[in-house]
């Protein structure tokens, strides 16, 4: 052989430790950064990443990747499918541009972190290319959209959302911030790579792929197929650091990090993820309900990963899998009675058709969600004539999630779905809010974390977002009429309940 | 007053470039304006300001002397993207697969000297540790610069020096399969931590790294240690190479320079754009006088150690008093 196989060599590039002697191990790993809980650099030198791959295979390999995301999308530049997309496929991008590729862009920082204060080679090679691929993915989710600009000023929140203070993108930023930009490595090993890569994101991108090409949408779904060959590496970064921690007594501190992960990636998930698959996506392109979608790929194999790894199920497993019936409907409710206060156009997705579909997937949707939500709404909106979104005054926010609490209306024993609850906390004299025990669960873990955050409706309450108007806030939220959300339909599915009206009378 | 405005129209680019006369290129439209957690000074992060990581960014990235600039003004004269990079080290790799084949299939290390074989675990091998720090520092200043665009250069750069990496492990493992004796990925660790050659640059380096200042961190790197560490290690050595009857070392080493002078570009240009503010400069020749000691050292150190090279450390200090010097530094 002239040239040598990659197992020759591989070991000898990660092998990259060093005894530092002109500085301590502890100002060359500074906890706040490396996150190792006193475990020394001998013990990470164990840490072995399952998928390898070197500079010269990277290189070609994304090479390969991005000429065929961009010339697929260069082909089908001038079929602009876009004008033709069904409404709520184009919300979806609007969505996901607007919420993601930004953080993407921000989750190479993160990577950078492990790449510099992980204490294992391998993890920090590893990471290195992690943080490329961030690096790639934001790119590549900013150059799609932005052939989109000149069509609605929706897609310019691609680059713009994380500059806001938009109560989603609040959200969004708190979460990312406490499992990545705001973490120290071996919690971005945990949190962002272990938790939310592999359990939530990469197999995100797959159903998004599949949901695309459903669609219609060829170049998104080769994108984002793309994107996932890339998130299934680098998500591996942090198994072999569980273990890690496993094996050096630090098991409870890994199960911590990673159930505080999985708690918050979920309440994104159902906020993002679960309106788009069942309210947005047209009906006949619907595979899977979000809830199936969780059920069997996202709770279903990252239960196994858990558990194999050497991981306990986290405490609030069965909580959470209740919440599939409730969560996300009430994030859809919240967000398309208030659709100015995000920056794409809502579709309200309750057709008749679209609710013997709800009512099949989430039995007792219509007796709850139906009758107790949209039913009074429809009412209204045919007596007074649909009318716009008014302040929002008595939505609580979770002072974790930062998402309103939400409850199944009309819920009593023995339906399906939880009683709209607030799980109250007082601490040093402030009191706050939770939309779960789970979400009060973390705040407790480390209350000097989260307790100096203001969500936006304490914001209000301080006199922050004046005048505390809608007006006001929509400004605070830097939305402006040609950017803020509509109901996608423009009130026209209203005609299919006007109809039946006429007939009833 | 939003509502009394007209409704927004749809753009030709990002709002955040459309007041600009030029049509923005695919970089800018995809490399800048995207470091959210730089522009809030008080509280990098949405949990609040006194969070372990806020208080570190308060310190490092917001209280830096080098400042006084929109940083995300800054941009990279190579207007190097993603995908471009993947291209540009594509090629480049395809070439050193080509040189270590076609070097491999003439059993090339076969030819080498007993002496230079002697010589390569102790100055040649174990300079991936060395560039690894500079993997590692690099990434530091992945998340600690603070704009984007700056952000984008650091991460090409971290992956450069893993490509240097990378390459030494290759060889380290190519001379072991031929000389199993002579240390080759056994001695480079213990050359790294011991050897008179490497202290200086290991000295060097580990307090590069606890350099945490963004601006010290930029300073101290790239325009001092990385171009001590490029002339010594990749032009020095390939020199004493060509001499000893080694030119592959020096052909790898082209190819890798050519990362060194994308490294110097952007470099250039970053204190360029930072000096516009002429405090900056100050601040930037204080830091290049307080570490230029240490990497003349360093340089002294590895270049001695070089055989029959008499002016090596010489040639690369003013190689790199002269890079200072074209930025008006030295
Ligand atoms: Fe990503
Ligand atoms: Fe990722």
């Amino acid at each position: 052989m002239a040239l040598l196989d990659r197992a020759d060599w591989y070991d000898i590039a990660r092998d990259t430790n060093w005894t530092p002697k002109y500085v301590t191990e502890d100002a060359l790993f500074p906890e706040e950064q490396s996150g190792t809980l006193g475990l020394p650099l001998e013990v990470w030198e164990s840490y072995d990443e399952p998928y390898k791959v070197t500079y010269r295979e990277y290189v070609r390999t994304q090479r390969e990747k991005d000429a065929g995301v961009y010339s697929v999308k260069a082909a089908l530049q001038r079929a602009n499918f876009l004008d033709q997309a069904e409404p709520g496929w184009v919300s979806i991008l609007k969505l996901h541009y607007g919420a993601f590729a930004t953080l993407e862009a921000m989750a190479s920082s993160a990577e950078s972190r492990m790449a510099r204060f992980g204490k294992a080679g391998g993890l920090r090679n590893m990471a290195t290319f992690g943080s490329l691929d961030e690096n790639r993915h934001g790119q590549i989710q900013l150059y799609f959209p932005h052939e989109h600009v000149h069509r609605s000023r929706q897609f310019d929140w691609a680059t713009k959302s994380m500059h806001t203070n938009e109560w989603a993108v609040v959200a969004a930023r708190h979460l990312f911030d406490d499992i990545m930009a705001g973490r120290d490595a071996v919690g971005v090993a945990l949190m962002l790579t272990f938790a939310f890569e592999t359990g939530f994101s990469n197999l995100q991108f797959l159903g998004l792929a599949a949901d695309a090409a459903q669609a219609g949408d060829i170049s998104f779904s080769n994108l984002a197929s793309s994107i996932q060959t890339d998130e299934a590496r680098h998500a591996q970064i942090g198994g072999p650091a569980v273990k890690i921690l496993i094996a050096n007594g630090k098991k409870a501190e890994a199960q911590r990090l990673v159930d505080i992960a999985i708690w918050r990636a979920w309440t994104l998930f159902a906020t993002v993820t679960g309106p788009s698959m069942d309210y947005y996506t047209p009906l006949d392109r619907r595979e899977k309900s979000f809830k199936e979608f969780m059920q069997e790929w996202v709770f279903g194999q990252f239960e196994r990963t858990l558990l194999d790894i050497g991981l306990e199920r986290p405490w609030y497993w069965d909580t959470m899998l209740a919440d599939l019936d409730t969560r996300h409907h009430g994030m859809h409710a919240g967000i398309w009675t208030f659709h100015k206060s995000v920056w794409w156009d809502v579709p309200p997705g309750i057709s008749r058709a679209e609710r013997a579909w709800l009512e099949e997937k989430y039995p007792g949707w219509e007796e709850t969600w139906g009758a107790h939500f949209w039913d009074p709404i429809i009412a209204r909106f045919l007596k007074d004539g649909p009318v716009d979104t008014v302040l929002p005054s008595m939505v609580q926010l979770c002072n974790m999630a930062q998402v309103p609490i939400t409850g199944t209306p009309g819920w009593t024993p023995g339906k399906t779905g939880r009683p709209l609850q607030d799980f109250p906390l007082e601490h040093e004299g402030r009191l706050y809010h939770f939309g779960s025990e789970v979400d009060r669960w973390i705040f407790q873990q480390d209350p000097d974390r989260y307790k100096d955050h203001l969500s936006v409706a304490d914001r209000m309450v301080a006199g922050m977002i004046q005048p505390p108007t809608l007006e006001g806030l929509l400004d605070y939220f830097s939305l402006q009429e040609g950017e803020w959300g509509e109901d996608a339909l423009g009130h026209s599915w209203l005609e299919e309940y006007r109809q039946e009206q006429v007939q009833a009378a | 007053m939003s509502t009394e405005s007209e409704p927004l129209k749809p753009l030709r680019t990002w709002s955040h470039l459309a007041g600009r006369r030029r049509r923005p290129s695919e970089y800018e439209i995809v490399s800048t304006n995207l470091m959210y957690d730089a522009k809030n000074a008080e509280s990098p992060f949405e949990l609040g300001p006194n969070i372990p990581l806020s208080k570190w960014f308060k310190k490092y990235r917001h209280g830096s002397p080098l400042s006084g600039r929109d940083w995300e003004e800054f941009r990279d004269p190579d207007e190097l993207t993603y995908r471009a990079y993947n291209i540009l080290q594509d090629g480049q790799e395809t070439y050193i697969e080509g040189l270590f084949d076609q070097h491999n299939e003439l059993q090339y290390d076969a030819g080498l000297t007993a002496a230079w074989v002697a010589t390569l675990p102790r100055l040649y091998t174990p300079a991936r540790y060395a560039y690894h720090t500079v993997q590692m520092a690099s990434h530091y200043l992945v998340q600690i610069v603070p704009s984007s665009t700056i952000r984008n250069c650091a991460t090409y750069q971290a992956a450069d020096a893993l490509r240097c990496v990378s390459h030494r492990a290759y060889r380290t493992a190519e001379l072991k399969q031929i000389y199993p004796d002579s240390g080759f990925g056994t001695a480079e660790r213990t050359a790294w931590e011991n050897d008179t050659a490497w202290q200086g640059f290991r000295e060097l380096m580990e307090k590069v790294l606890v350099a945490y200042d963004w601006g010290e961190s930029f300073v101290a790197l790239n325009l001092v240690a990385k171009p001590a560490m490029d002339e010594a290690l990749l032009r020095q050595l390939a020199a004493t190479g060509r001499r000893q009857g080694d030119s592959l070392l020096g052909l790898i080493a082209d190819s890798e320079y050519r990362d060194v002078q994308r490294s110097r570009t952007w470099s250039t240009a970053l204190v360029r754009f930072a000096g516009e503010r002429p405090e900056n400069l100050v601040v930037i020749r204080g830091w290049v006088e307080q570490w230029l000691p240490l990497a003349e050292r360093a340089i002294d150190a590895y270049c001695r150690a070089l055989p029959d090279s008499p002016q090596a450390a010489t040639t690369a200090t003013q190689a790199v008093h002269g890079f200072l010097q074209s930025l008006d530094l030295h």
